[in-house]
């Protein structure tokens, strides 16, 4: 059917095959429009490399070092996150309290107090412990479940999303 | 959700637009016409058919001196995607066809 062609011109009567077709076309452009605002698979690996960064220096305990790896790893990690936020905010802003609603913001909380504060606690368990490098060990524990969870965080929102979404396929 | 089916929304070009349109507050032009692989010209023509029907509105605005336009699905336009959506579920199911999830 040609895109020009208008409401007042066309058949009413909708073949069943039709009607299945114009269905599988909305959930493909809602999915793909749910999938452009989804951080992609390497935010996380920034992210997780940024945090072993900043572990390892802290377990140099040298005052340069801190100076110069903290700040650069917080400019990327915080600049790449803004980025994310405010790219994607841009370009097109999913209806988020109706697709994510309280499950999908409790979800994306839930992951950031789980990976802050199982760092956070593992660094300062190991210390306690007396373990050589307990920052560096946390950070990278800390960045493999980042690596591992984050993608898994995206996979979860997709699914909250796509059943929240307008006019889904019953 | 009562079932009814919308003539305007159901050409492919505009039932694409309207789909997208309905998963978002709002889009950028350059969104939709590159999702959609649309030109232009073809894209406005569509959403200005839209807007006509008050289904669409058209934000234009500056950021810096560069113009940016977006769309978003009103009132109106969701409550009738969500009518049309529902009216070819009907047809789909008292066919006994099945629709893969798209």
């Amino acid at each position: 059917m040609p895109d020009g062609e208008t409401g007042a011109t066309m058949n009413k009567q909708i073949r069943p095959d039709e009607a299945a077709s114009a269905l599988a076309e909305v959930g493909r452009q809602q999915e793909k429009a749910i999938d452009a605002v989804l951080v992609p698979a390497w935010y996380w690996w920034v992210v997780a490399v940024g945090m072993v960064a900043i572990g390892a220096a802290v377990d140099t305990h040298s005052a340069t070092v801190l100076a110069v790896v903290i700040p650069v790893a917080v400019v990327v990690i915080a600049g790449l996150t803004l980025a994310m936020i405010f790219g994607a905010y841009r370009r097109v802003r999913v209806r988020d309290r109706e697709l994510l609603g309280g499950p999908g913001a409790l979800a994306i909380v839930g992951f950031t107090w789980l990976i802050v504060g199982l760092t956070l606690g593992l660094a300062f368990g190991l210390r306690a412990a007396g373990a050589h490098l307990p920052a560096t060990i946390a950070t990278v524990v800390g960045g493999a479940a980042l690596v591992i969870g984050g993608p898994l965080l995206m996979r979860a929102l997709r699914r909250i999303m796509l059943g929240n979404r307008a006019g889904r396929t019953r | 959700m009562t079932a009814r089916f919308d003539e305007l929304i159901h050409p492919p070009t505009r039932l694409a637009i309207v789909s997208l349109l309905a998963a978002v507050e709002w889009a950028d032009f350059k969104v939709i016409r590159d999702q959609l692989g649309l030109s232009d010209s073809a894209l406005s023509k569509q959403l200005s058919t839209l807007e006509e029907a008050d289904y669409v509105q058209i934000r234009k605005a500056f950021v810096g001196k560069r113009p940016r336009t977006s769309a978003r699905l009103t009132a109106i336009g969701l409550t009738a995607f969500k009518q049309h959506v529902a009216a070819l579920q009907q047809i789909v199911e008292q066919s006994g066809v099945t629709v893969l999830p798209g």
